[in-house]
């Protein structure tokens, strides 16, 4: 079936099965590879992307419910050269160590920022459940902190 | 003096210089896919006793390029650990640059030098301490002379700085020089390298270099390779251990879904390619394969397998009589039996590869840490000789060990080699589960025997675990007849404390019916649990301070000393021995790994029934640290990990089905388990670097036991810890 | 009785013997299964069973699987019962199943108010408590009736996909069309809880 959906603010249109994971659309077709395969389960939250701004693990969403939609994956969180506060905080506090789940979780992040523009530890240990192995948590606790920090400096500036 | 400040003579090492500036001696400068019109200063190295070459004559580390950035082909990769960025620091310093300027790639086996052995073992900074220094330092000197010819003076006479050869009132940049040398002179000797005193980026805590592409997004890892018309395979993998491949039934029927390519059939395994990874997937899941149980396994089968006793032992360590006084009639002995459970590797990339089999050359694109192995194996599993596969080299999604078997690689090209296309394939989750190279589980009896005066007079550990090295594609078989013990199964299981009168080790030997191999750190977290579980035992018992009691065993060699600087610094920072609030408690533990020792102060409670690590403080020595901020974020992040790996991990078998096969059922630490204050202290008491990525996971596992010990009384001997 | 046990036990030995290839499906809690003699019998057979029970709990934690183990990584009730602010139900699960995944979906996937709590709960007390307009959302028996018959959520447990594994999901002892009729012969004959 046809499918049309803005990707990252551009009008994407793909000819694919309806229930095709709207992960493999984004990697393989549009060729976008930030967002990540981990589990294929909506286990460990590596393919985190947003849809209408909610986070979404795009592994376990059908592309069909995509149509019309805005999709944002991280390829799409900076502004052109502005990284967003939460790509800030993670080049500040130095997070990644192998990377592969960071983009799930930068995006996990910058959806709990929306809602909840400066989590407490428990906020962050509730809402954040992604799995990182390489066990970034303690820096990511940070980032997420001072993301928050420059989030809200940027909306006073 | 110290090994690095000798002088090399130069028959040690021979250095290969190309250059593409239109010079006779440039071999297959079309073959490397540069462009004629490149300019650049390729330095290689052959050297006998390196395990670093390829087969195609040149052997690239780095490259000047015009616009004065320099490519560091680095034959390490990055997985997480910090290679890129510790390595790139001591490559800049000898060639008198910014790290901006340097810019780390994945070593092609095509070009640049290949690993022959692995990237793992905690071993890539210090293994390539010396050889990469002498090489950048000679590369910096023949810049040099090739400046001194252009401007027509001594070579003595110029100074190297941020990229530029100055003297004499001239100045160039290095690309300026590459551009317009007409013939290179090698240093006669190898170069004396900088002193530490004259250190301008070793020991510094500089960013990641691979920091802005991870924050990005960037396509970097195995998974995300890609080549034209690249399509997409999958291989059906046995849910069911000890099983053998005994072909597939509807292998016509399957080729005729959607999509679906070719239903690939070889005596070894069963495979799909298609045009999407869903098609690929959904037919592989349809494909009915025959399998032969050999055995249906049970986990109490396993359990009584890797008993002390059940398999073959080796004595690894003897030191005065320990065995005669534990044995001793009427003797008071302390004995207690610790467990560790089977573990996976859980990294979150899949294991996979993209092939691309053509008539007479393969191209393999994938995260391996045995980049060298993985190309022969693609090679021979092709009846192609090593140069006609070209392995080029990842970012991996984590490693921990998992990407140091590969006979994937060997199945995406056979998958390729079929329908003469690229393919990309990997791993499913629930595969990556049933079919990992798991850590063994592990069984340990220790004795121990106290004097009147309350020192260990005897001690003895005795550790039965499956296999770790043995088995392994590292490993020559040939070897693993003349060693006897399996040294990754015993890592981190000698006794550490030589001040202790007699001791002995035993490793105990046992073969399981599926892969167990390396995992980070090896045998350390599960030896470490057990001895310095057993260690504190012991302390109560003698009724000393557990702390005090580890330093009066400690003896006085220079390896001692540094595990005691190392054991004093974490007390002293973590405050050991402090008045904790109602309902927490500490804990410690210490280990040696890799030549690098370190210690935990751990602070525990108990909080809805579950045991809570609330802050770490860990000492470590990793001899002479050449990037803090990465040695900080390592032992965090092994910290972490150790954490989960000793309260939660845990993978079992019924019926000859491995589980659980799903993150969640199989438990690890997340962001809510991770100490709120985690602060770790760096001592610098070597002569040269050591190991960072696997030491400081040791003592979590007894440091969190003797806490919770503490705490409430109960000893927990089996990981994954709990409390009854 | 005996005869039932048997068969249940032959099923189980049979089935055994089939299942290689995937993981063993969690022991159920109750092996004997329950009578299903009449309208009210049967709809119990429904509620009472973990598809239904295991978004019902009396605190604020869905539960997951045959075996109703607490739903894997923390997740939270929230203050409308889909869910933490950034870790919405929707974050995983959609309108429908995921085939791919093995996360199941319904349209409004969402726990059940706590009013609607009923694990632990005897089939005599869930009964009552469903129809108790303090604690059901004020509806009628006919609004029950219709909520119980066309809500699609409701509904998914006759259609509860695969798990993670690709196997299906067990499903209530009875089909959708008995589970039907039974809800509307129990409430339109005046909704009767027998006492047991």
């Amino acid at each position: 079936m046809n499918i049309s959906f803005v990707l990252n603010g551009t009008e994407q249109r793909v000819d694919v099965d309806g229930n095709t994971p709207l992960l493999w659309v984004i990697r393989d077709m549009l060729n976008m590879k930030g967002t990540k395969f981990g589990c294929g389960k909506a286990a460990c939250g590596a393919c985190t992307l947003h849809v209408d701004g909610q986070a979404v693990r795009s592994c376990s969403y059908a592309v069909k419910f995509a149509q019309s939609k805005s999709v944002t994956t991280i390829e799409g969180l900076s502004q052109g050269d502005q990284l967003h506060p939460v790509q800030q905080a993670w080049m500040e506090e130095i997070v990644p160590q192998c990377g592969y789940c960071q983009p799930g979780f930068m995006m996990a992040t910058a959806a709990l920022l929306e809602r909840i523009p400066h989590p407490t530890d428990e906020d962050i240990d509730k809402n954040i459940v992604n799995i990182c192995r390489c066990a970034t948590y303690y820096r990511m606790r940070k980032a997420i902190h001072r993301a928050a920090e420059i989030k809200q400096a940027q909306s006073n500036a | 003096m110290s090994n690095e400040q000798k002088p090399k003579s130069k028959s040690r090492r021979k250095f290969l210089v190309r250059s593409a500036i239109g010079l006779g001696v440039i071999i297959g400068g079309g073959a490397l896919g540069l462009s004629p019109m490149r300019r650049f200063l390729a330095i290689a190295v052959d050297e006998a006793d390196l395990a670093y070459s390829n087969d195609a004559g040149v052997n690239l580390w780095f490259e000047v390029l015009a616009d004065n950035r320099i490519l560091f082909h680095c034959p390490k990769i990055e997985m997480g650990q910090g290679a890129f960025t510790g390595l790139a620091q001591l490559a800049a310093e000898e060639l008198k640059v910014p790290i901006s300027m340097i810019e780390v790639v994945n070593s092609s086996t095509a070009k640049g030098p290949v690993d022959g052995f692995s990237t793992g073992g905690s071993n890539s900074i210090s293994g390539l301490w010396v050889v990469l220094r002498e090489l950048a330092a000679t590369m910096r000197e023949m810049l040099k002379n090739g400046a001194a010819d252009i401007m027509g003076v001594n070579a003595t006479s110029l100074q190297a700085k941020d990229g530029v050869i100055s003297g004499n009132g001239k100045t160039m940049s290095y690309g300026e020089v590459v551009q317009q040398v007409t013939e290179w002179k090698e240093p006669e000797e190898t170069p004396t390298l900088t002193q530490r005193q004259d250190w301008q980026l070793i020991g510094k805590p500089i960013p990641r270099v691979d920091l802005k592409p991870k924050v990005m997004g960037d396509p970097i890892f195995g998974m995300d390779a890609t080549m034209p018309g690249m399509l997409y395979g999958s291989v059906a993998r046995p849910t069911q251990v000890d099983v053998s491949f005994q072909g597939v039934e509807n292998a016509a029927e399957v080729e005729k879904m959607p999509g679906v390519v070719k239903v690939v059939v070889t005596e070894d395994f069963a495979g799909v390619v298609a045009e999407s990874k869903t098609a690929a997937d959904l037919a592989k899941e349809a494909l009915k394969i025959n399998w032969k149980v050999n055995k249906v396994w049970q986990q109490a089968e396993i359990e009584e397998m890797i008993k002390v006793g059940s398999g073959k032992a080796f004595v690894i360590q003897k030191e005065g009589r320990a065995k005669r006084l534990l044995e001793e009639e009427g003797a008071e002995i302390m004995e207690a039996e610790y467990f560790s459970p089977m573990a996976a590797h859980a990294q979150i990339e899949p294991n996979g590869a993209l092939a691309y089999v053509e008539a007479d050359k393969a191209t393999i694109m994938m995260a391996t840490q045995v980049v060298g192995i993985t190309r022969k194996e693609v090679a021979d599993s092709l009846g192609f000789k090593e140069d006609q596969v070209e392995l080029i080299p990842m970012y991996a999604g984590g490693g921990f060990g998992r990407r140091l078997h590969t006979p994937n690689a060997m199945q995406a090209a056979a998958l390729s080699k079929a329908v003469g296309k690229p393919v990309h394939c990997f791993f499913s989750r629930k595969e990556e589960f049933q079919n990992d190279t798991f850590r063994p589980p592990t069984h340990h009896v220790l004795r121990g025997r106290l004097s009147a005066d309350g020192k260990i007079e005897a001690f003895e550990h005795q550790v039965s675990s499956g296999d770790v090295a043995f088995g392994s594609a590292l490993l020559p078989r040939a070897l693993t007849a003349v060693a006897g013990a399996d040294f990754g199964a015993w890592r981190g299981g000698l006794n550490q404390y030589k001040a202790i009168p007699n001791y002995r080790t035993v490793s105990w030997r046992v073969k399981l019916p599926f892969a167990t191999s390396w995992w980070r750190s090896l045998g350390l977290l599960a030896n470490t649990f057990a001895i310095e579980s057993f260690l504190d035992e012991m302390a109560h018992k003698a009724g000393e301070d557990p702390v005090q009691f580890r330093l009066d065993h400690i003896a006085d060699d220079e390896r001692s000393r540094r595990l005691r600087a190392v054991i004093e610094a974490t007390a002293e920072k973590g405050e050991w021995g402090k008045p904790m609030p109602e309902g927490r408690a500490q804990g410690f533990a210490a280990s040696t790994d890799a030549n690098t020792p370190a210690a935990h102060v751990v602070e525990v409670s108990i909080e809805k029934g579950e045991i809570k690590v609330h802050k770490v403080t860990c000492a470590i020595d990793p001899g002479i640290a050449i990037n803090p901020d990465g040695i900080r974020a390592q032992s965090e992040g092994a910290i972490i990990m150790g954490l989960g790996a000793s309260l939660f991990e845990k993978m079992e078998i019924k019926d000859g089905v491995i589980g659980p096969t799903i993150y969640g059922a199989y438990k690890m630490a997340r962001m809510k388990h991770a100490p709120k204050e985690i602060d770790i202290i760096i001592l610098e008491n070597g002569s040269k670097p050591s190991g960072v990525g696997e030491p400081p996971l040791g003592p979590i596992g007894a440091a969190i036991g003797n806490a919770v010990f503490k705490l409430t009384g109960q000893r927990l001997r089996s990981m994954p810890m709990e409390l009854s | 009785m005996y005869k039932n046990l048997l068969l249940f036990g032959f099923m189980l030995l049979a089935g055994l013997s089939l299942v290689t290839a995937v993981d063993p499906p969690e022991p159920k809690p109750d092996a004997v299964p329950p009578s299903l003699e009449t309208p009210f019998d049967q709809v119990m057979s429904v509620v009472m069973h973990q598809r239904c029970m295991n978004c019902h709990p009396q605190d604020d934690y869905p539960r997951q699987g045959a075996d109703s183990h607490l739903h894997r990584f923390g997740i939270e009730r929230g203050a409308d019962g889909h869910g933490l602010p950034a870790l919405q139900c929707a974050t995983c699960h959609q309108t429908e199943n995921n085939d791919f995944s093995g996360v199941p979906g319904a349209p409004h996937w969402h726990l059940a108010p706590l009013s609607m709590g009923w694990q632990g709960m005897s089939r005599t007390e869930v009964a009552t408590a469903m129809l108790d307009r303090s604690k059901n959302g004020n509806r009628s028996h006919e609004q029950i009736l219709e909520h119980l018959t066309k809500d699609k959520l409701v509904l998914w447990v006759f259609e509860p996909g695969v798990n993670h594994e690709g196997v299906a999901r067990e499903k209530p002892p009875i089909s959708q069309e008995a589970w039907v009729e039974a809800v509307t012969q129990w409430i339109e004959n005046g909704a009767v809880i027998p006492e047991e």
